[in-house]
């Protein structure tokens, strides 16, 4: 009964193994999943939107719910002109979601457990958010919008404006970590029954995580496009 | 047996005050609603935003206390 040894393998396994070498640069694991998640997806979209209708039949009806909800997140925030940054939000939460959903798939470990995912959406985003600010009021308001209330917080602004990677990133993959590294745990400890509520929790808070960094993302863009 | 203490004592305390924290959260939420159901919705969005905002300090704590296990177990 070694189980400090094995719970000691469980939490060093932290990094992700190299499954292959393209050229000279090391694919591990995560990229692979995440290739195998964009291979569901891709033909899944082609798929599901091949033959719209104005009136709604069978999966056409989830697709609009979903976009549904971001149209109004997004005009309830910004207006009517809110609506062009629905690819982006869109795609970040179905992105996410099915990254953390992929879980449910046997062997599979979510992208997301892995800090290089998530820094990656976080980067990637505040960037854009950044782009889409200064596209939308020009160098010098966006500028400008650092000095906002009063200038005495500038530090604070540019502080938080760099925190914001950050924390998006940390947000979600503790989230994802934490569930993964609880499981795994209790799996060791009692595999009969105990770690069904604990695995249903996890998938409740995947979904959860993929709406709070879309949602967030929103947040994130109103306060740039619409000043503070 | 220090390094174990501090481990512990670090995840114990972060998750007392996210459950604080919380709480209070889903005390207004409610409040709110039950004042005005007309609202549930929108309240609601709003709570499970607050929520993952508290939860994200607790899990900074989480992911230091799994950094320092793996350094003082070796």
């Amino acid at each position: 009964m070694d189980i400090a040894g094995r719970l000691q393998g469980v939490l060093e396994h932290v990094q992700p193994e190299v499954v292959f070498n393209l050229g000279s640069i090391p694919v591990t694991t995560t990229v692979v999943n995440t290739w195998i998640i964009m291979a569901i997806l891709l033909p899944l979209a082609y798929l599901l939107t091949r033959r719209l209708s104005i009136v709604p039949r069978g999966a056409q009806h989830l697709l609009e719910m979903v976009a549904e909800f971001f149209y109004d997140l997004l005009e309830s925030n910004m207006g009517k002109e809110g609506r062009k940054y629905l690819p982006l939000v869109g795609t970040l939460f179905i992105f996410i979601l099915f990254l953390n959903l992929s879980w449910l798939i046997p062997g599979m470990k979510p992208p997301t457990t892995d800090l290089s995912t998530t820094v990656a959406f976080a980067v990637v985003t505040i960037v854009l958010v950044q782009i889409i600010g200064i596209r939308e009021r020009g160098l010098w308001g966006y500028i400008k919008h650092f000095f906002q209330p009063n200038p005495f917080l500038f530090p604070l602004n540019l502080i938080e404006e760099l925190v914001k990677p950050v924390s998006l990133s940390l947000r979600l993959f503790a989230n994802m970590f934490g569930e993964k590294t609880v499981v795994a745990v209790l799996f060791l400890l009692i595999p009969l029954f105990v770690p069904v509520p604990v695995q249903i929790l996890g998938i409740i808070m995947g979904l959860i995580q993929a709406l709070v960094f879309s949602l967030l993302t929103v947040v994130y863009i109103t306060s740039f496009v619409q000043g503070h | 047996m220090m390094g174990y203490l501090s481990v512990a004592l670090a995840v114990a305390l972060a998750a007392f005050g996210s459950a604080y924290g919380q709480g209070i959260a889903a005390r207004a939420a409610m409040e709110g609603t039950a004042r005005q159901p007309e609202a549930a919705g929108d309240i609601r969005t709003t709570l499970i935003l607050a929520l993952a905002f508290i939860e994200a300090l607790t899990l900074f704590s989480f992911v230091i206390a799994i950094l320092l296990w793996t350094k003082i177990v070796v």
